[in-house]
């Protein structure tokens, strides 16, 4: 077997960090696909910036042991060469972006290698078209939805025709086309003798035969091993008793120029947990915010009972700003002028241990439930998320829906934008589809 | 437009109202930077926060002048002297200084916000010669961080509001400016993070395309260059107007030969 990456006893501690990150890693990487999975904070994220020595080139801090990627000693070569054969995406693509356009954005790899003009056209072309994504090609990335993002950060990596793929939460945002499309191009890297390593909380989603498995834990890896299954499809929940309309649309018209979806009357009752499901760039979020009261209809109506709405934004990171994670569930607590504790609802999210830390020091995973904990705070009579489980890990999905189901048992009524079908079925009584600008009802749970 | 042609027009538009301080001069030079930015920005861009920026800048300019350079004949008010800095006459030819000063500058921004707002950052990368590529494309990178911030500002606004964050007074607004300015710099690192692990500086650049010319290209970079040469020329022969508000204000002369190089910078304007 051909070893792409070979660690003996490798540690990294970040600057400013009284914890190794990794500790005493040791395995080797060979060809195929390989899935790396673990609980948020557990160090996946690390270990693949180790794959393209960001860690520790980029970042600095403290290493230890040996590691070596491409049979090129990690501690001695750059990344960006080792980016020549090792392309990675980020779990948050949108920060990744280098230029405005699509098909630049595609090319900005291959130009990089120095590839003559024509091949890089060509590249950019099988790269968008692999991604299903051919259409966007001249569109303006600011102009994208999140799963669309995502899928132009992976053509970006798949045009640099990588010997060694590195994924971090590639699908978190990705409807099932996007994600199949995404499995089909791993499992073609995998037959033409490369590597690919994926971090993935949903691994069934991009796993294949012969697939290997890493744990990490701690920094540490636990088990290696073969293949996860899906979760098994929750059984049927007993239908919450639902209050009166909580909010209401008719013949409503949403997009911010143009229209993005039109003719839709959809209500939502206190009690009920109602999803919002569809294909990438459908308008979800465009038709939550405008719910919301964030977005001005283009014509139709919103009518929302008076009280309090919550709203969690697809990229919440920026909503975070208090020097701890208390503070920041107290500022919402302040703002709203409520009468409770911050600790209860840091406790559902099982933050409490993390209560004094800079939410920005958090992983992704735990800046999502931080961000959640902020907004959710008090109990509000609506609630507004969209794509709340973004890089969320199995434990901190089961959080949210304890949350959600105790906040609609409470009356809340609460819409979730989300591409994870499997989540909406799981927590919804109502999912209902916007694709190709209408919506339809694509589940109920019966009454 | 072609990027080049376009360098060459801010060059002369930045040369005429930088050159001389000929109030005449610079409202031409003004008003061709604002017809070409209107005629050329592309359709996505919005124009309102670029004049907005301008006007406050104008402003700034026209205040600090009038508060700091206590000099000239026509006193309009006068502060007690005791204020440092700000205390004495405050001047009509302070303020037609300060003025001329922010029509100055009112061109130049205009004239460099065009850069990116009738061409795309990749465009401008591309143009650039070899040796200037891997320059060139962190200058387009660093172009997009202008509207990630105002993008970060908008969302952050949006989140705090539904928390419950409403604006009172200037120190509330911590709460959404400095988020949003964290979220930029980690964007920032994050993305050069990015560039890093997407070989850029690895080796020699190639572009996927390079920019051509066309006639109406041809005829912009040879209108704008002959603008410079002729306010060069004027320059040289001792044909540029000599303004000067002090001691007591004088109204400005008109000068044929340099105004009809300002005039030249309108030709972009008038072309398709």
């Amino acid at each position: 077997m051909t070893e792409f990456a070979q660690f003996e006893e490798f540690g990294y501690c970040y600057p400013e960090s009284e914890r190794f990150s990794l500790d005493q890693i040791t395995f080797q990487l060979g060809a195929g696909l390989t899935l790396l999975n673990g609980p948020s904070g557990s160090g996946k994220t690390t270990l693949l910036r180790c794959l393209n020595g960001l860690v520790p080139h980029f970042h600095g801090g403290q290493a230890r042991g040996r590691a070596w990627v491409l049979d090129q000693d990690l501690r001695l070569t750059s990344t960006r060469r080792l980016a020549r054969e090792v392309a990675m995406v980020f779990q948050e693509p949108e920060s990744q972006f280098v230029l405005a356009t699509v098909r630049r954005e595609v090319a900005f790899g291959p130009e990089n290698l120095g590839l003559p003009a024509n091949e890089i056209a060509d590249r950019v072309a099988v790269a968008l078209q692999s991604m299903g994504i051919p259409e966007l090609a001249e569109r303006r990335i600011a102009t994208l939805s999140g799963g669309q993002r995502q899928r132009v950060a992976l053509a970006a990596a798949l045009a640099m025709r990588p010997r060694l793929l590195v994924l971090d939460e590639p699908t978190s945002q990705l409807d099932d086309l996007g994600a199949g499309a995404l499995q089909l191009e791993c499992q073609r890297l995998a037959s033409q003798g490369r590597a690919v390593v994926v971090a993935e909380h949903r691994p069934w989603r991009v796993e294949a035969p012969g697939s290997r498995h890493l744990e990490l834990n701690q920094g540490s890896i636990t088990a290696t091993g073969g293949s996860r299954r899906a979760p098994a499809s929750v059984g049927a929940r007993p239908p919450r008793s639902l209050g009166p309309s909580a909010w209401e649309v008719s013949e409503l018209t949403v997009g911010h120029q143009a229209p993005v979806a039109t003719s839709i009357n959809l209500d939502c009752h206190q009690g009920e947990v109602l999803c919002l499901t569809g294909p990438n760039g459908s308008g979800k979020t465009t038709l939550l915010r405008t719910v919301a009261g964030l977005l001005r209809p283009l014509s139709g109506s919103v009518q929302r009972r008076p009280g309090r709405c919550a709203y969690l934004p697809q990229e919440p990171g920026g909503v975070l700003h208090q020097a701890s994670l208390v503070e920041e569930v107290s500022q919402t607590i302040r703002w709203l002028r409520l009468d409770c504790s911050p600790w209860p609802i840091l406790e559902d999210f099982q933050l409490s241990s993390l209560a004094g830390k800079d939410p920005r020091d958090l992983s992704t995973g735990q800046r999502q439930r931080a961000a959640l904990a902020a907004v959710l705070v008090g109990g509000p009579e609506m609630v507004f998320l969209d794509e709340p489980t973004r890089g969320a890990d199995p434990t901190s999905r089961q959080l949210l829906q304890r949350v959600l189901d105790r906040l609609a048992g409470e009356g809340s009524a609460i819409l979730v934008a989300t591409s994870d079908t499997q989540l909406a079925q799981q927590i919804g009584d109502r999912v209902q589809e916007l694709a190709s600008g209408q919506l339809r009802e694509r589940s109920q749970r019966a009454a | 437009m072609n990027p080049r042609a376009l360098a060459v027009w801010v060059a002369a538009v930045l040369l005429l109202s930088l050159g001389s301080e000929d109030p005449i001069l610079r409202v031409l030079t003004l008003g061709a930077a604002l017809a070409v930015l209107v005629a050329h920005r592309r359709v996505e861009t919005r124009l309102r926060p670029v004049l907005w920026a301008v006007g406050v800048a104008a402003l700034l300019t026209v205040l600090f002048n009038v508060l700091l350079s206590h000099t000239g004949q026509t006193v309009l008010v006068s502060l007690p002297g005791w204020l440092p800095a700000l205390g004495g006459p405050l001047t009509l030819e302070g303020a037609a200084y300060g003025l001329d000063l922010a029509l100055g500058l009112a061109a130049c921004i205009v004239a460099g916000v065009s850069l990116s707002l009738v061409v795309e950052s990749y465009q401008l990368v591309d143009s650039l010669p070899a040796l200037l590529s891997r320059t060139g494309a962190a200058l387009g990178a660093a172009m997009t961080l202008v509207p990630r911030l105002g993008h970060s500002f908008v969302a952050v606004r949006e989140a705090q509001h539904m928390r419950g964050w409403r604006p009172k007074g200037m120190r509330s607004w911590t709460a959404v400016v400095v988020p949003s300015v964290l979220t930029t710099i980690e964007g920032s690192v994050l993305l050069a993070e990015a560039m890093e692990a997407r070989a850029f500086g690895s080796g020699p650049r190639t572009a996927l395309t390079t920019s051509r010319w066309r006639v109406t290209d041809l005829v912009i970079a040879a209108t704008s260059a002959a603008a410079i040469g002729g306010f060069i020329a004027a320059l040289v022969f001792g044909q540029l107007p000599a303004w000067q508000p002090y001691p007591a204000l004088t109204l400005p002369t008109l000068s044929w030969w340099p105004a009809l190089c300002c005039l030249g910078l309108f030709i972009p304007a008038l072309l398709p």
